[in-house]
């Protein structure tokens, strides 16, 4: 094969991973797009499935589960709703994201602050213990065995508090926090503001797209938790809609038509809230990834 | 040290260190405290039932773990599984984190709708994201089987071999997380001037030259960023194994195997003892050697090439 044809042959992907932000002209910009709707439909792919087994009915999968469903039917959502016991374990989901994420963000910025001001003793070395969170071992067994002993095992309040500590949350807050300028905290404290006054009238509105990437990432983490309750709660009224779902599969495992509703109406809340938070949650992941 | 403090003196100075305290006692009672009685626990034979005395073993759970019988031949294969695992996922989804972000930081339309579909699973957590793949790859008839159908190939997916089945979860593994590394190339990519690239070009440099040596060298920080998250995150990964294969042997990882050992879902147990957390404790403290060593090979050799590369 000669050199020239050789060039066309990979030309289509390869000129994209050569320069950044080149100006893409004719076919080469065909082969980018080619490449990246391909991948596109191995993410949209196994979504599409979901949805296009929501709305089959029992026959029509067993008969064929990959063609496309003969119309929209809404029986295996309502089916879902009442079997998997969804309003229950979705009002279970709802209460521990708010009381925990509420919680957590009141406590982490008023860790957050001084350590980012130096204004506590040590500051350095208490954020460095949030930083090498990451690296440590699995706090699984002795987490398991303190709950045990206080009591707080099967409980609706024990599982909230496992959900007030995220170490990544305090590293977004302290890195933005340094971008706040120092002398704020000097003029309003000449004003004659009080520490607290100044941290929830001033701070928290500065801080606003930081404790967005905070907030929504740690209320998406207690969304999709499925081992925290798998370990911890065992009473059925208590569990969170993620268990509710896999102890819904262990019965009807079976059943994908009735499960693919049940995925789908956990799957939308998130996807909606993803849309519309976008940019926190890219900024969190981005911030939460530095480590200095 | 203190730094300047203007919100009063003497016992208001105080109040900063008062307010932190909630949520800094939170942190070592619930996560840092537990995380270190790790080592405390492996050398005792604590179970999972509250009231039954706990003995001191010393070594032996380290013994039992590593040497002993059977059991320690199956951790050894779980122990090479897990360097499998995170090998391939580390490797790959860098690669294909790094190909895709670059595609999307060319000036093209588009590139934010292709952003938020590839960025999507990372919202959506294991149970979606396993219950949604275990259809998708439905034996019977599935979208896959089709496909592979398609191309006269033939698998029971997750339901053959044990090893199939593993690859095929370290794919959904690598699928689910691709996003994170795309986000951090394309934040990389977007520090690097376009002009720079146009500059080389214009002085006769190809395309690869303007990635080798322009774009490559400039990305160093996101790629060892990405490496180090990637390395660590698959070594402790183990939830989306649990939800897709359950407690199975032949696909477990050390993660799943801690997992299985203290909370009582041990199936290659012939002593039947259920939640043996002490023992589970050893094999967490194995993990996290093995995260430390790995992790910091893996950095030396990074801060190593990047002094070469940038001089």
């Amino acid at each position: 094969m000669n050199a020239p044809e050789q060039r066309e042959l990979v030309s289509p992907v390869f000129p994209a991973l050569l320069g950044a932000a080149a100006p893409r002209r004719g076919r080469g910009r065909w082969g980018v797009y080619a490449a990246l709707v391909l991948v596109a439909l191995i993410y949209v792919g196994p979504m599409l499935t979901v949805v296009n087994v929501a709305l089959k009915t029992r026959q029509e999968f067993t008969l064929d589960p990959t063609s496309l469903a003969a119309g929209l039917r809404f029986e295996n959502f309502v089916n879902a709703w009442n079997k998997a016991n969804f309003p229950l374990y979705l009002r279970n989901t709802i209460l521990y994201a708010v009381v925990a994420t509420g919680l957590y963000v009141l406590t982490a910025v008023f860790v957050a602050f001084p350590i980012s001001r130096r204004y506590v003793r040590g500051s350095g070395f208490l954020f460095s213990l949030f930083v090498i969170a990451l690296f440590l071992p699995y706090a699984l067994i002795p987490q398991f065995q303190l709950m045990l002993h206080l009591h707080l095992y099967n409980t609706q309040a024990g599982y909230v508090l496992l959900f007030l500590v995220n170490p990544i949350g305090i590293v977004i807050l302290v890195n933005y926090l340094r971008s706040i300028p120092r002398d704020l905290d000097e003029a309003a404290a000449m004003d004659g503001s009080s520490y607290v006054r100044f941290v929830l009238r001033i701070i928290f509105p500065l801080i606003k797209p930081a404790l967005a990437s905070v907030i929504v990432l740690h209320a998406i983490g207690i969304w999709n938790e499925y081992v925290t309750p798998l370990i911890y709660l065992t009473k059925k009224s208590y569990l969170p809609i993620t268990r509710g779902l896999m102890v819904f599969y262990g019965q009807y495992g079976n059943d994908w038509t009735t499960l693919s509703a049940a995925i789908l109406m956990l799957m939308l809340p998130m996807m909606v809230l993803f849309l519309l938070l976008q940019r926190w949650i890219y900024a969190g992941v981005l911030q939460g990834s530095l480590r200095q | 040290m203190y730094a300047a403090y203007h919100f009063g003196s003497r016992r208001s100075r105080l109040i900063p260190t008062l307010l932190l305290l909630p949520g800094m006692l939170l942190y070592f009672c619930l996560s840092l405290g537990p995380s270190l009685a790790t080592v405390v626990y492996s050398f005792t034979d604590a179970s999972g039932l509250v009231g039954s005395p706990t003995k001191w073993l010393g070594l032996s759970n380290y013994k039992e773990f590593l040497f002993l019988g059977q059991n320690a031949r199956d951790n050894f294969e779980v122990l090479v599984r897990t360097l499998e695992f995170s090998f391939l996922v580390t490797v790959i989804q860098t690669s294909f984190g790094l190909l895709i972000a670059v595609l999307l930081n060319q000036r093209l339309k588009a590139t934010n709708a292709f952003r938020t579909i590839f960025f999507l699973p990372v919202i959506l957590g294991v149970t979606i994201i396993g219950l949604m793949w275990t259809l998708f790859l439905y034996p019977l008839g599935g979208p896959v089987e089709k496909i592979l159908g398609l191309f006269g190939a033939q698998s029971e997916l997750l339901g053959g071999p044990p090893f199939q089945a593993f690859l095929w979860v370290i794919w959904v593994q690598i699928w689910a997380n691709m996003g994170i590394t795309m986000i951090i190339f394309l934040a990389g990519l977007q520090t690097i001037p376009a002009e720079l690239i146009e500059s080389s070009r214009i002085d006769g440099a190809s395309g690869w030259q303007g990635f080798r040596h322009i774009t490559y060298p400039l990305l160093m920080p996101s790629l060892n960023t990405n490496l180090t998250l990637a390395i660590i995150g698959s070594l402790q990964a183990w939830q989306l194994l649990l939800v897709m294969k359950g407690v199975t042997n032949g696909t477990q990882v050390l993660g799943l195997t801690i997992y299985a050992i203290a909370f009582g879902r041990v199936s290659n147990n012939p002593t039947g003892i259920a939640m043996r957390q002490g023992y589970g404790a050893a094999a967490s403290v194995v993990l996290f050697v093995l995260v430390l060593i790995i992790g910091m090979t893996a950095q030396y050799l990074m801060r190593r090439r990047e002094r070469r590369i940038l001089g």
